[in-house]
């Protein structure tokens, strides 16, 4: 035993980075094999300690720039014309503020007639922040369990889907975006009714895979949600067909899609409440005997 | 310990809200990765690789990808660079830049090569989208930073 703490502190370096990659590694490959328990609870915690920082983060810096808005108003005017200036920027910052309330009324009313029109329950929350790293793409919104939100709910906003709730805590949730690599979803040609599988397509929009070699699909194409797989609801718009791809020897085609809703602007979306979640099924099915 | 856990906080609240309008084409500069390349010249191995897993499995848990590939990465990237340390440390601007530049182009590789397990990414996608856009702009901020005094001492005191 003692010959084994010699060597263990011989080769503490080694061994030391061989554990860490070890750990890291085994992370990621229980997320492969669904087995998510520990790393949820891992990711959970984290989420849940680092999220006010962030919300606090972007509380701040909407107070900043307005700050930095008024001193750059402010700066080089002459003394004479203070008052002036002042009476004009305070006037300035009235119309941008009511400018901004219009906008977001804009918005709002979107997101209200939407849910006026369609018989599900949503839930409006606002977006804190983004993806930390540059390879994925989540957003941060600022509601949790604590509003009823659960995992794999659909997101959506005013032109169509956004994607769906992959993390929650109290206060806050993780929503990966259908432009997410690793994102997907059943898609439907519109005018054709032809299926396929819509997932991220990196730096360049979605892409529809699985599409058969004989199917019409031609560019301008509407693509909606199919409803299949269970997370999606039918019928959400997700994006117009730009380009078409037909490789020789593959055995299916390709669309690529333009996004329906501008997920690089995302201000306020809606959570589709009330729907059964895969969660539930699985949950559901595990309790029967 | 205290000054590294605030360093950590402030990199998640820069990356996730602040560094959002600099982006460029969808790609922002990664903070986490200078906070490792920052301060693992100055640690133990040990220490830089424990250091680089606790950074990286905290942009994991904000990010969309798996738990794991980034303290992965990071472990490795801490491990090495403290390692190389005396090799590494150097007053020179443009010595620096490119040693920024490469810390943050390696990482960029690790990463795919690990995203191909489970995400499955196109090679020249991925280097002409991500790995040599984001290298550029992290190296670039990273050069700035070192540039401005109160950044070293921020560094000194976390390490």
């Amino acid at each position: 035993m003692s010959i084994l703490w010699r060597l263990l502190g011989k080769y503490r370096r080694g061994v030391i980075l061989a554990v860490t990659l070890m750990t890291a590694f085994l992370l990621m490959s229980l997320q492969v094999r669904h087995d998510r328990a520990v790393v949820m609870f891992t990711r959970e915690a984290i989420l849940f300690a680092v999220s006010p920082v962030i919300k606090m983060a972007a509380m701040t810096v909407g107070g900043l720039s307005s700050v930095w808005q008024d001193y750059v108003d402010l700066r080089g005017l002459r003394e004479e014309n203070i008052r002036l200036q002042r009476e004009a920027g305070i006037l300035q910052r009235r119309i941008s503020q009511l400018e901004e309330q219009a906008l977001e009324t804009q918005r709002l009313q979107g997101l209200l007639a939407m849910q006026e029109t369609s018989q599900r329950n949503y839930l409006a929350a606002r977006v804190v922040g983004k993806d930390a790293t540059n390879w994925f793409k989540t957003i941060l919104i600022d509601r949790g369990s604590q509003a009823g939100l659960r995992r794999n709910q659909p997101v959506v906003a005013p032109d169509g889907l956004v994607g769906r709730v992959v993390e929650v805590t109290p206060t806050s949730a993780k929503v990966q975006l259908i432009t997410d690599p690793v994102s997907a979803a059943g898609g439907l040609i519109q005018r054709t009714r032809v299926t396929g599988i819509v997932s991220g397509n990196l730096g360049a929009g979605l892409k529809v895979r699985y599409l058969p070699l004989l199917a019409d699909v031609v560019v301008g194409d509407e693509v909606v949600t199919s409803g299949m797989g269970g997370v999606f609801p039918k019928g959400i718009p997700l994006g117009r067909v730009i380009a078409v791809e037909r490789r020789g020897g593959a055995l299916f085609q390709e669309a690529v899609l333009a996004p329906k809703a501008d997920l690089a602007r995302l201000e306020e979306v809606l959570i589709v409440m009330g729907t059964e979640t895969r969660d539930d099924i699985e949950t559901e099915g595990a309790r029967q005997p | 310990m205290r000054m590294f856990l605030l360093s950590l906080l402030a990199c998640a609240a820069a990356q996730a809200v602040l560094l959002v309008p600099l982006s460029v084409g969808g790609v922002r500069p990664d903070c986490f990765l200078l906070l490792v390349l920052f301060l693992s010249p100055r640690l133990s191995p040990e220490v830089a690789t424990l250091q680089g897993f606790g950074v990286g499995l905290c942009q994991d848990a904000l990010s969309g990808g798996p738990l794991g590939l980034k303290a992965f990465t990071y472990s490795l990237l801490g491990f090495l660079t403290a390692r190389l340390s005396h090799k590494l440390n150097t007053d020179k601007p443009l010595a620096q830049f490119w040693l920024l530049l490469v810390g943050a182009a390696g990482a960029g590789v690790v990463t795919f090569v690990l995203s191909c397990f489970f995400v499955g990414l196109s090679p020249l996608v991925s280097v002409l989208w991500l790995i040599v856009p984001e290298a550029l702009y992290t190296a670039m901020l990273g050069f700035l930073l070192l540039r401005v005094s109160w950044v070293r001492a921020v560094i000194t005191q976390s390490t």
